[in-house]
């Protein structure tokens, strides 16, 4: 009888080791992708978007988003803003040339998800939580971001919007 | 005297639209940017003949009011107004799928001088008092 036991908790373990290897899929940022902001003026967006996404509902213990933005690639439609907001004034891109965004957990909600972690931007890091939807290999969220959090203020612009309201839709392939 | 006007305005606005047409050109061949969403020979025209046409309705209302001296009077204001709208384009805050916005400015303060420019160069055509040089 005790053989038996030992044969079927074997068994049970075998069984159930099978579903350890269950792994959060991988996903390719596809064409499409847009992060824009809204701080009234100015407004635009950021073109250049790279990183790793591991995500699965099924496992999101294991899913992760490590994503970086080229603070170069900012674009307000104008080009004198362009350039101001990449120069030390603003996001100074020579010395902070990312805007980086690494979760540290994600969780299912009433509406979508919520992915926790860090964002840094302007030498400074911060904890955020970004609720998104993903539907049809599209991850779809929005996010308020303080710019005084992060240092992002010359002085000489006390009319602009304090927070930035950021879009952020990003289309993906395994 | 408003016929007279009218065509100084029409051709203005043509010659205008042409040498912007012109402008446009060269400066894709330079840049190899493209603005023909916002830029096209339809709008070049468009606004030049609609500039050239309210800069003559402002001389006809200049000369009337001040006569000989409202000529004068337009000419700067012309000059002055065109140097003043260069604020306008590099100001501007073009849709975010145009390209390169920072190389728009160098496409369009020139063209906002266009409409006086050319205005002023046919100017002379239509005065039917000129100087005369007497020669002994």
């Amino acid at each position: 009888m005790k053989k038996l036991n030992y044969l079927l908790t074997v068994a049970v373990l075998i069984f159930v080791s099978a579903f350890t290897f269950i792994q959060s899929q991988d996903w390719k940022v596809a064409e499409g992708y847009s992060i824009k902001f809204d701080g009234g003026d100015p407004s635009g967006e950021f073109s250049e978007l790279k990183g790793t996404i591991k995500f699965d509902e099924k496992n999101l213990a294991d899913a992760k988003f490590d994503m970086t933005l080229d603070v170069a690639s900012i674009n307000t439609g104008n080009g004198m803003k362009n350039t101001h907001a990449k120069s030390e004034k603003w996001f100074d891109a020579e010395k902070y040339p990312t805007i980086a965004f690494t979760s540290s957990a994600i969780t299912k909600t009433s509406t979508g998800f919520e992915a926790k972690g860090t964002l840094e931007m302007h030498g400074v890091k911060k904890e955020v939580i970004i609720p998104f939807t993903f539907d049809n290999n599209t991850f779809a969220g929005n996010i308020e971001v303080n710019r005084f959090d992060f240092g992002l203020d010359d002085g000489k612009h006390p009319k602009m919007g304090t927070i930035l309201k950021v879009s952020i839709t990003v289309p993906v392939t395994k | 005297m408003l016929k007279t006007i009218l065509i100084q305005s029409l051709v203005a606005g043509i010659l205008a639209a042409v040498a912007a047409n012109i402008y446009n050109q060269i400066y894709f061949f330079a840049t190899l940017v493209d603005y023909e969403n916002i830029i096209n020979p339809g709008s070049l025209v468009g606004f030049n003949l609609l500039v050239s046409l309210l800069a003559g309705l402002l001389y006809l209302l200049l000369t009337t009011l001040f006569k000989a001296k409202g000529a004068i009077i337009f000419n700067f204001v012309y000059s002055v107004g065109s140097f003043a709208c260069v604020i306008i384009p590099i100001a501007i805050t073009l849709p975010l799928s145009t390209p390169s916005p920072e190389l728009f400015p160098g496409l369009t303060v020139p063209m906002v001088f266009f409409p006086a420019l050319s205005w002023m160069t046919i100017d002379p055509l239509f005065k039917k008092v000129g100087f005369e040089i007497k020669t002994n």
